[in-house]
């Protein structure tokens, strides 16, 4: 697959993943398993974007870590905060 | 050859490069980090009001949110193809991947002003609970870069079209692209927590 190939069918693959993403929020009634799918989506489409939009898959590891991390990061507190929200909100009280 | 470095294709394993200047890395983490605290602030104002997060995406315009993203994703697509095309010597097709970035930039602005006015004739202002006090600050923050973002790739395409960013020599270039990329990763991530996650 040329290069040009690999992002028009990376862009395609966003497209998608947004549309999806929005069709199921739209549809299906909130649970953790359309919670758990939408921090999916977000952690799939962030690693896209950093490892071949930005060009980071194979550059300078310290930050294609700290980029990578956030994908990481930031779709599994979407779930901590779904699944335990009391609990956050106890350890947070000032 | 050193000057060809930052023009040569990437995803040959090279462990220290970095794509574009280290001053646009050194901003694009700190504005990283800024995004990350103003997350933290809408998970812990979310645990703390569970009603009022349930409900405030549910007033918010999905297709305009949805609309944007579709415009920031293919804004992006536009800069790596604008990136692709000053590679294989295509200035002139540079420029237009460009503007077609700067025209995306454009629409999103549009609609994230008829969104905003649509908001306030509903009633939802940054007074009106602290969901929309959190939906305005990010957003708000977010539109002023996608602003100065599309100035920045005006400045690009002038650049590009003047002869100063050319195949061998174009680091500025691959910086605004990948300060681009990362406004179009804060939305992403604004998207679901503002529009979509109730």
């Amino acid at each position: 697959m040329t290069h040009i190939k690999l992002i028009n069918n990376l862009w395609l693959l966003l497209v998608i993943l947004t549309l999806f993403s929005t069709y199921m929020a739209e549809q299906s009634t909130p649970g953790l398993g359309s919670v758990s799918i939408m921090a999916l989506v977000l952690a799939i489409k962030g690693r896209i974007i950093v490892d071949y939009f930005m060009e980071l898959k194979d550059s300078h590891v310290v930050l294609r870590t700290l980029m990578q991390v956030y994908f990481y990061v930031i779709p599994a507190l979407i779930i901590l905060v779904y699944m335990f929200p009391e609990k956050i909100a106890e350890w947070t009280v000032l | 050859m050193n000057e060809i470095t930052h023009s040569a294709p990437y995803f040959s394993s090279n462990t220290r490069k970095i794509p574009g200047s280290l001053a646009i890395w050194a901003a694009i983490l700190a504005e990283m980090s800024e995004f990350a605290i103003m997350f933290i602030v809408y998970f812990l104002a979310k645990v703390h009001n569970p009603e009022i997060f349930a409900q405030g995406p549910l007033r918010l315009s999905t297709l305009a949110g949805a609309s944007n993203t579709l415009i920031m994703l293919t804004s992006s697509f536009f800069v790596v193809r604008a990136v692709i095309a000053m590679r294989e010597n295509k200035p002139v097709a540079c420029t237009r991947w460009l503007w077609g970035a700067v025209i995306s930039g454009g629409l999103y602005l549009i609609i994230k002003y008829f969104e905003y006015s649509w908001n306030t004739a509903q009633g939802l202002e940054t007074e009106t609970n602290i969901f929309y006090a959190v939906y305005y600050y990010i957003t708000f923050n977010h539109f002023l870069h996608v602003g100065w973002g599309s100035v920045a790739i005006i400045w690009v395409i002038h650049r590009v079209n003047t002869g100063i960013y050319i195949q061998s020599e174009h680091e500025g270039l691959l910086s605004i692209a990948v300060y681009w990329h990362m406004i179009d990763l804060a939305w992403i991530t604004i998207f679901p927590l503002l529009y979509v996650i109730r």
